[in-house]
């Protein structure tokens, strides 16, 4: 098989219909007689019902339902745990409409269907719920606290998880170390702000009693195996389908939001195709978000930098419910230890309710927490043990000849962490000399001579990726040679269209354009998981990879009997399949497969069956790790706080590249939200759990004006642990994005002594750093 | 949010002691009152419009009187919700005697939800602020004074 | 976010305008530019029940120079302001605030009337307005009157103008002979709404200040004219010792409100940080008067 297109830099098949504007996303969706949903949402973060009027919204104008939870009946309990967890004892989740009490602003409490969306918007305003307001649990430590307001009153406290990590005994480690130094770290939330919000098209055809969806979601599958179950229908006669969807990120893999059960269960109740896309405002309070860990810690080294131990004892904000379970904290434990040796660990954290918004993942899931955490201690141990911050990391980085590297701790996906293949020292050698660190301190000390604050940072990392528990395909070649794949993981930008068609056109001999791929529909392709966790080129690609491989072995197969050859005399290429040596003795890739499904006479029995296709699935038994190192040059000014970013460099390495072009526009998305998440991006609430950012007004986004152009290199160590060689690189770019800039501005700010240990900065929070340094006389 | 204030106003301590629990006064100064009517001792239903501008939402809800301490402390409490969100004030007042005139020193704990605090905090506090000091310039030229 | 019902009206004429602002005045908006009424409607934190479209009112978009003064028709659109020749060569401090209003797209539709009329308290027009005493020409079904800048911002979203009433057009004189200016803001990203901004112009005369303009936007319910910072430089020789002084003094003009964005202490330093910065720049922009 040759490798002619992968690793190759080609445009995107997906683009040329998305640039004309002739993507079909959720609300493109125009179906005869199909109306209109609204939500009608909690505007108290907590508090009890006791009463819904819905008379004066059914009597509206335009109005065709109105629907609480007492219309729902079973549906009304509450929706599936999805990731149980043994530490998450009180697994809480919500249910699809609000009935005795709401726990954050934005529960839904009513769903009014009318002609248009507009009269279902006016409705609204005609439904008359009586709330009790309750005391809100809103600061996370506070919700902390044996005597907080308690965001489900059947519990003792608001902490439903407790959960420890240990590799040896970092206890005594710290005991005897040297040196130990502690932090305490806060990190607070953030939303994933896809260009497209959440929606759901639903139709019930009661001549069939089957249901089609149209959800802008990131696992059709699981969501048409569980909407099947609740609605007491077989799996065939529910579709769901997920269309172009304009970003994920995260919270679009959510089983379930109340909207998904809602708009099938309208349809269903009228008869007629349902619409509900999620407005804005909507998304900032219905769709779920992440980021808020306060992290004490604590690392130890021996008197030559060496880490001896690594603590952490944590808070992980979980909001109102945990559906999604412990993901999030486990995986940002996890991601701590990094690309070092540290030879004691003790990672706790106490998951939290709190009566705001539902957390699950958001691009990181809680990775940026870890490093945010593990490069801050480090930093900190640079500074008093007077280290050069690059000699101390890699004084302690594992080597490229201790792999595989058990790290000793039990990763998201079950299974024991160890480190696969990588390259740490290489990476930091590479991000260090691209961003000019070996001359720094002499050109900064020429800025500061200018008057200009400019300072460098530099982060290290280490992302487990392309976990289980599998992902199929199933690759068939037609009569005209064009080649369909179809698998389970749906597509939300990442450009799958483009990556599994060059991984079919190599194994088969065709071109990229020659092969059409179709994800995110459980009629063409119903096994599947999901798209998360940077999996999808691991996993659903090895599957690619695997059923076109089968397929081209069974061309070999069919083409050996019409060639009059041996199989392994086959050759595909350019789309023919011909003898080896012999270019005469050919037939097109179409004609072997229409000869591979005869009409008539005896099928040779070692075809076993018809037709140029093969299914196959890949089960990793485990991740595979991804690293890399960021750096970047900013400049502050310290009498505004304003920060401008000079130089962004990353060194990445994901294993076998499969479209550099594509990876790249991966690791700029990522590292455009890690630089939100640093400077720009919060999500705040007031002490009442009302929500202030629900515009991008007030939650900041980085523009283009804000997000410098990046230097990306790639270095490749290939994954030993599926056949492409590839690791995930999904969420790479978000991941230390935090830690280089607290880095970098503390190191411009280097003349005032500031400490960094919160995200995101703003510039008041950096000139208030400023001055009360100022105020203190600094080392 | 939290807001206080101190304004100094030319009546004695009864006068104006009088003014603040007379409802005719409650209803002329409160900003953006539509209705007032009472439905017990000191508890009256409340219908606001209230905002600025063309920002204008309104609340429905129940404006109370208590902890009376005459003539020189009571709270007063006024909540409403509406199409735009909610909103809970309490506030206490404080009536000292300041020469011929009075002292009254207010502090309030102000709540806003709902629509309004997700897309207005740019403004909130300062625009309660300047309708909170609405009703008392109100209620000093309501009691003769007046700049 | 679909807005409230309401009934739109395409007048033709500023007289047809007014009637109509006559007849529902207290019930109705004007729609200009939209950029800021429209996302209102859209959330239905304003529901207005009439509409009066004057976007397609001739005339009422020109811009004219005479005698000095620059006269922009209300419907003037930003973007063209800020492009506009006339506006580069005799009033630079506009077309530099211009510029940071929202981004490009913004300016394509929003205009210098509906701006003024909205009166954002961080917006750049109105202390734009303020700073070089501007006014406004404003008709209503009772006639015409004159509203100097200094008495045109009341509070919050709120200016003199009565609802039935009009902006027609608006008039900002030109920059002195010689003057330097600077406009100098600071936002969360480009485009936001200012934490604070500050418009300053200077006049020389043998080597000492005959004239200092200087106003904020951002720091207030409304543009802060800093009349004590002015008074502070005219007559003396332009220093860094003489700025440092003018921001102190315009930092104890100022009273902003804090918000998730910035707290007010932050605006307050910030409004003197800019205020220095914007000096220095202005002076060198100065030529000496004759």
């Amino acid at each position: 098989m040759t490798t002619r297109y992968i690793g190759a830099r080609i445009p995107r098949n997906e683009d040329p219909s998305l640039l004309r504007g002739q993507g079909c996303f959720v609300d493109d969706l125009q179906l005869p007689g199909m109306v209109h949903a609204a939500v009608l949402r909690s505007p108290h973060a907590h508090a009890r019902i006791d009463r819904i009027d819905v008379r004066r919204a059914r009597a509206s104008p335009g109005i065709l339902d109105v629907i609480t939870h007492a219309d729902l009946d079973d549906l009304g309990a509450p929706l599936p745990k999805l990731i149980p967890h043994v530490s998450l004892t009180h697994h809480k989740t919500q249910q699809a409409l609000a009935s005795a009490v709401v726990r954050h602003v934005g529960e839904p409490v009513a769903f009014v269907v009318a002609d248009t969306r507009y009269a279902a918007e006016d409705a609204l305003d005609l439904i008359d719920v009586t709330y009790a307001p309750l005391p809100a649990a809103v600061d996370l430590e506070t919700a902390a606290r044996a005597d907080a307001p308690r965001v489900h009153d059947d519990m003792d406290s608001n902490v439903c998880a407790h959960y420890t990590q240990r590799v040896g005994d970092a206890e005594r480690a710290r005991a005897q170390a040297r040196h130990r130094f502690a932090e305490r770290l806060v990190m607070d939330r953030g939303a994933a702000a896809p260009m497209e919000t959440r929606g759901v098209v639903a139709a019930w055809a009661p001549r069939t009693g089957s249901l089609e969806i149209w959800d802008s979601t990131q696992a059709p599958i699981p969501i048409r195996n569980g909407l099947a179950a609740m609605f007491h229908l077989p799996q065939q006669s529910v579709r769901v389908t997920a269309p172009d969807v304009g970003g994920g990120f995260g919270p679009k893999v959510m089983m379930y939001y109340p909207e998904e059960i809602l708009v099938p269960f309208a349809s269903r109740r009228l008869g007629r195709p349902v619409k509900w896309i999620e407005d804005r405002r909507e998304h900032f309070v219905a769709t779920n978000q992440e980021r808020e860990q306060i992290h004490d810690a604590e690392i130890a080294l021996d008197e030559h930098g060496h880490i001896v131990a690594i603590r952490t004892v944590f808070l992980y904000d979980a909001g109102a419910y945990c559906p999604y379970g412990l993901i999030v904290p486990i995986v940002a434990g996890t991601t701590l230890p990094g690309p070092y040796r540290i030879p004691n660990y003790h990672c706790e954290f106490k998951a939290v309710f709190t009566n705001k918004t539902i957390v699950s993942p958001y691009r990181g899931a809680g990775r940026p927490h870890g490093v945010f955490v593990m490069e801050r201690l480090l930093d900190r141990a640079a500074r008093e043990l007077a280290m050069d911050r690059a000699e101390i990391r890699r004084r302690n980085l594992i080597q490229p000849d201790q792999f595989p590297y058990e790290v000793g701790l039990i990763y998201q996906d079950n299974a024991p962490m160890r480190y696969d293949s990588g390259n740490y020292p290489q990476c930091l050698r590479r991000a260090v000399d691209s961003i000019g660190y070996a001359g720094w301190t002499a050109q900064q000390a020429a800025h500061r001579a200018a008057g200009r604050y400019v300072g460098l940072g530099v982060a290290c990392y280490v992302e487990g990726t392309g976990i289980g528990p599998y992902e199929g395909c199933r690759v068939t070649v037609e009569p005209s040679g064009h080649v369909f794949v179809a698998t389970g993981v749906g597509t939300q930008g990442q450009g799958h269209m483009t990556v599994f068609a060059q991984i079919a056109a190599d194994a088969l001999g065709v071109r990229p354009s020659d092969v059409t791929v179709r994800t995110g529909d459980t009629a063409a392709f119903g096994w599947g998981t999901g798209t998360f966790a940077s999996r999808a080129a691991v996993v659903a690609g090895t599957a690619v990879s695997l059923a076109a491989r089968a397929v081209g072995e069974k061309t070999r197969l069919v083409a050996a009997t019409l060639l009059e050859a041996r199989p392994d005399e086959i050759e595909l290429e350019a789309g023919t399949v011909f003898v080896r040596g012999v270019p005469a003795r050919a037939l097109s890739l179409g004609e072997v497969a229409a000869a591979a499904n005869p009409l008539r006479f005896a099928m040779p029995p070692e075809w076993e069956g018809p037709g140029l296709e093969a299914t196959r699935y890949f089960a990793p038994p485990s991740a595979t790790f991804s690293n890399g190192v960021h750096a970047c040059i900013v400049e502050v000014d310290p009498d505004t706080g304003a920060l401008e970013i000079l130089r962004y460099v990353v060194v990445h390495d994901c294993g076998r590249v499969l479209n550099p072009m594509i990876l790249e526009g991966q690791i700029h998305g990522g590292v455009a939200q890690g630089l939100g998440g640093a400077f720009w991006e919060k999500l705040a609430y007031d002490p009442q759990g009302q929500p202030l950012a629900t515009t991008f007004m007030d939650y900041l986004l980085p523009t283009a004006v804000e997000v410098p152009s990046l230097e990306v290199e790639h270095e490749e160590t290939p994954s030993p642990s599926n056949p492409l060689g590839v690791k995930g690189a999904g969420e790479a770019g978000v991941i230390p994005v935090p830690a280089v800039v607290a880095q970098a501005i503390e190191d411009a700010l280097r003349p005032f002594g500031i400490h960094i240990t919160e995200m995101p900065l703003s510039p008041d929070r950096v000139r208030q750093l400023v001055a009360e340094a100022r105020r203190q006389p600094c080392d | 949010m939290r807001l206080e204030g101190t304004n100094l106003l030319p009546a004695s301590v009864e006068t104006v002691w009088k003014t603040i629990n007379d409802p005719e006064a409650l209803r002329r100064c409160t900003p953006g009152l539509k209705e007032l009517k009472e439905i017990g001792p000191d508890t009256y239903q409340a219908t606001l419009t209230i905002g600025i501008a063309a920002v204008k939402g309104t609340y429905a809800g129940t404006l109370a009187i208590t902890d009376k301490r005459a003539p020189t402390h009571y709270k007063i409490s006024l909540d409403g919700s509406g199409g735009a969100g909610f909103m809970k004030g309490e506030g206490t007042v404080d009536l000292e005697p300041q020469g011929d005139g009075t002292t009254l020193k207010w502090v309030g704990d102000l709540q806003i939800g709902g629509l309004i605090a997700g897309v207005g905090q740019r403004m909130l506090g300062g625009v309660g602020k300047m309708l909170i000091g609405q009703f008392f310039k109100c209620l000093e030229q309501h009691l003769g004074g007046g700049t | 976010m679909k807005p409230a019902r309401f009934e739109y009206f395409c007048p033709r004429t500023v007289d047809e305008a007014v009637d109509l602002l006559a007849r529902y005045g207290d019930d109705g908006k004007v729609l200009a530019g939209g950029q800021s009424l429209v996302p209102l409607m859209n959330m239905r934190l304003a529901r207005p029940a009439v509409i009066i479209d004057i976007n397609r009112i001739d005339g009422l978009g020109d811009l004219r120079e005479r005698n000095g003064i620059l006269r922009f028709g209300a419907l003037t659109r930003q973007r063209a302001a800020e492009r506009s020749p006339v506006v580069a060569e005799r009033c630079p401090l506009l077309r530099d605030a211009l510029r940071l209003v929202g981004h490009a797209q913004i300016r394509n539709r929003g205009t210098l009337g509906g701006s003024i009329a909205h009166a954002d308290p961080a917006a750049e027009l109105t202390a734009i307005l303020s700073a070089l005493d501007g006014e406004v020409t404003a008709r209503s079904a009772r006639g015409t009157r004159t509203i100097a800048a200094a008495d045109l911002f009341v509070t919050y979203l709120t200016t003199a103008l009565d609802p039935r009433e009009l902006i027609v057009e608006i008039r900002i004189p030109a920059l002195s002979p010689g003057a330097g200016w600077s406009w100098m803001e600071i936002a969360r990203r480009h485009g936001d709404f200012a934490l604070a901004g500050v418009g300053v112009v200077l006049v020389i005369r043998r080597g000492t200040i005959a004239e200092a303009r200087i106003a904020l936007t951002g720091v207030g319910p409304t543009p802060v004219r800093a009349g004590a910072a002015e008074r502070l430089l005219v007559g003396h020789a332009p220093s860094d010792t003489l700025w440092t002084e003018a921001a102190e003094a315009v930092r104890a003009a100022v009273t902003p409100d804090g918000d998730i964005h910035a707290s007010a202490e932050y605006r307050k330093h910030v409004a003197g940080v800019l205020t220095q910065r914007a000096l220095r720049e202005a002076l060198s922009r100065t030529k000496e008067a004759a």
